[in-house]
C-alpha cells in the first residue's frame, strides 16, 4: 500500500512541478521582499525565519493530497479493487496513512535541502530530532486528511473545507511569524497558534537548523510532544474511521 | 452583436454561480489573509515602512481585492480548457451566434465574473480603509473591469494553447506566482525598487513589477483611499494596454481553436 501511494503521487508530475515553482517563488520573491519590511527588533532575520516556515507549509499541503486520492479512487471504482487485494483492512488503512505521509516527506526532502542551503545552518543532532518530528507531522496530516475525506462524502466540499482549513491552520501558526508577535496582535490568535501542530513543526524545524536568530524556544520537548499527540490522534482516529467507512460500501 | 454576447455572458454567469460554495470558500480564505495575516504583519513592520504606508492592514486590503479579482477572472480559462478537452466547443459552434460574439462574450463574461466576485472584498476594503469619492469609485470600477477583462483574456489564451488540464494548471501557477509576487499586491513597490538599486533583485523584475497591472490597479485604489502613493494616470494606461493585448489575443486564439 505504501509503495502504491508513493508511486501514485509521483504520477502527478505537473502538480509536483507547480508546488516546486510555488516554493521557489515564495523564497525568491515573497521571502526576499517581505523581509525588507520587517522590523529587525521584532524578528532579527525574517528571511531565514520565513524560509523555515515555508518548508513546513509545503510539507503540510503535500500531505493533505492523500485525501484527494481517496475521492479519485471512489469515483473511478478503484476502491473495490483495493478491497479485493489479499491485504487485511488494518494493513490497507495503515498503509495509506504511512504512504500519504512518506510520499509528502520524499517530495519535500529536496525542498528542505534547498531551505537549508538558503538558510545556511545545521545542527546535526537537533536536525535529526526535528526531521523525526516532521516525519510524524506529515503522517499526522495525512491521517487528518484521510479522516476528513472519509467523513465528508463530496469531493467539492472536501476541496473547499481543506482550502479554508489550510488558510486558517497556516495563518494561525508560527509558520510565517513568531508567537510573541501573534499574541501581541490578537490573544485569541496567539492562543490558537500556541497549540497548532503547524507551529510545533515550524518551530522544531527552525530549532533543528541551529540558527540562533530564528530559534524561538529552549526546550524542544513540548513541541515534540505536541507533534506526537497530533500524529497519534489522527493516525489512530483516521485508521478507525477509514476502516469503518470502507465496509459495506458506506463510502459511496 | 450585443444580443449574442449577452447570451454568452448569461451562460457563463450561470456556470459561475454553480460554484457558489467554492466561491464562499475562496472569499473566506481571502478574508483569513486580511484579518489574520495582515493584522499580525501590522505588528512587525519596520518604522521606515510604517511611515510610508501607515498600516499593513490598510495597505494589503486593496491588494487583496485585486488578488480576488484575478483569481475569479482567471476561472473562465479553466472552463474553456475543459470545453476544449471535452470538445464541447462543437456544441458552442452549433449555437446561432457568430464566432466573434462567442469569443468576445467569453472575455467579457470572465471580466464581469471577476468584478462580481471582487465586490465583497472591495466593500470590506472601503469599510476598513475608507470610502472614495464618486468619481474615484467610478474610476476604480472602470479600471478593475478593464483589468478583469485582461486577466480573463490571459486565462483564455493559456487555456486554448494548453492541451491538457495539468499543463493548464502548471502554466496558471507560473502566471499566478509571477504576477502576484512580483507586484505591489503584498508589499510596497518602493521595496522592490530598493532591492533593484542595491543589486539584490534583477532590473528586469523591477521593471516588470512597475508595469504589472496588478501593481497598477492596487496602487490606484491605495492612492484614492490612503493618499499614497500619488495617483498616476499612467496606471490606467498600463492596465488598458494589458487588456487590449490579452483580450484580442484570447479572442483570436479562441476563434482559431473553434475553427479547427
Amino acid at each position: 500500500m505504501v509503495e502504491r501511494d508513493v508511486r501514485l503521487f509521483f504520477q502527478y508530475k505537473f502538480l509536483i512541478i507547480m508546488r516546486a515553482i510555488w516554493f521557489v517563488s515564495q523564497i525568491a520573491f515573497f521571502g526576499l521582499i517581505a523581509s525588507r519590511m520587517i522590523n529587525v527588533t521584532a524578528v532579527p532575520d525574517y528571511f531565514r525565519y520565513y524560509v523555515g516556515g515555508l518548508s513546513v507549509m509545503t510539507l503540510y499541503s503535500a500531505a493533505i493530497f492523500i485525501g484527494f486520492d481517496i475521492y479519485e479512487e471512489a469515483e473511478h471504482g478503484v476502491f473495490e479493487y483495493l478491497l479485493s487485494l489479499p491485504v487485511s483492512r488494518q494493513q490497507l488503512v495503515l498503509g495509506r496513512s504511512i504512504g500519504g505521509g512518506l510520499r509528502s516527506f520524499i517530495y519535500v526532502g529536496p525542498l528542505i535541502a534547498i531551505s537549508l542551503y538558503v538558510m545556511g545552518g545545521l545542527n546535526p543532532i537537533a536536525f535529526l530530532v526535528s526531521l523525526f518530528a516532521l516525519f510524524l507531522f506529515s503522517f499526522g496530516v495525512a491521517g487528518m486528511s484521510i479522516t476528513i475525506a472519509v467523513m465528508i462524502k463530496s469531493s467539492d466540499r472536501f476541496d473547499i473545507f481543506m482550502g479554508v482549513l489550510d488558510a486558517l491552520i497556516v495563518r494561525l501558526s508560527t509558520a510565517m511569524y513568531p508567537l510573541a508577535i501573534v499574541q501581541a496582535a490578537n490573544p485569541v490568535y496567539g492562543g490558537i497558534a500556541s497549540f497548532n501542530p503547524v507551529s510545533f513543526a515550524a518551530d522544531l524545524f527552525r530549532w533543528g537548523t541551529g540558527i540562533p536568530q530564528i530559534i524561538t524556544f529552549d526546550n524542544p520537548l513540548l513541541p515534540l510532544l505536541g507533534i506526537v499527540a497530533f500524529f497519534s490522534f489522527f493516525t489512530l482516529f483516521g485508521v478507525v474511521i477509514y476502516g469503518k467507512r470502507i465496509e459495506g460500501g458506506s463510502w459511496q | 452583436m450585443m444580443k449574442g454576447i449577452l447570451h454568452i455572458v448569461e451562460l457563463d454567469f450561470r456556470n459561475f454561480f454553480r460554484y457558489k460554495w467554492w466561491l464562499a470558500g475562496l472569499v473566506s480564505m481571502n478574508l483569513a489573509d486580511l484579518f489574520i495575516m495582515a493584522v499580525v504583519y501590522n505588528h512587525m513592520l519596520s518604522s521606515t515602512v510604517t511611515n510610508r504606508i501607515t498600516s499593513y492592514f490598510n495597505f494589503f486590503a486593496p491588494g487583496l481585492a485585486v488578488t480576488g479579482l484575478f483569481a475569479s477572472a482567471f476561472m473562465i480559462g479553466r472552463e474553456v480548457n475543459m470545453e476544449r478537452r471535452r470538445e464541447i466547443h462543437h456544441y458552442m459552434l452549433s449555437i446561432p451566434i457568430s464566432r466573434y460574439e462567442l469569443a468576445f462574450g467569453r472575455v467579457i463574461s470572465g471580466g464581469l465574473r471577476g468584478l462580481v466576485y471582487m465586490t465583497p472584498l472591495l466593500l470590506t476594503c472601503f469599510i476598513f480603509v475608507g470610502f472614495p469619492t464618486i468619481p474615484q469609485l467610478l474610476l476604480i470600477i472602470f479600471t478593475l473591469f478593464l483589468l478583469a477583462m485582461g486577466i480573463s483574456g490571459l486565462s483564455i489564451s493559456i487555456a486554448v494553447s494548453t492541451s491538457s488540464f495539468e499543463k493548464f494548471v502548471t502554466a496558471r501557477g507560473l502566471v499566478y506566482y509571477t504576477l502576484f509576487f512580483c507586484s505591489s499586491v503584498f508589499y510596497p513597490l518602493f521595496l522592490i525598487q530598493d532591492l533593484g538599486q542595491s543589486g539584490q533583485f534583477p532590473a528586469i523584475l523591477v521593471i516588470f513589477a512597475e508595469v504589472n497591472p496588478l501593481s497598477n490597479a492596487s496602487d490606484m485604489i491605495r492612492s484614492f483611499l490612503m493618499g499614497t502613493p500619488a495617483f498616476s494616470p499612467y496606471w490606467i494606461l498600463s492596465v488598458a494596454i494589458f487588456t487590449l493585448i490579452f483580450a484580442l489575443t484570447a479572442a483570436f486564439a479562441y476563434i482559431k481553436i473553434l475553427a479547427r
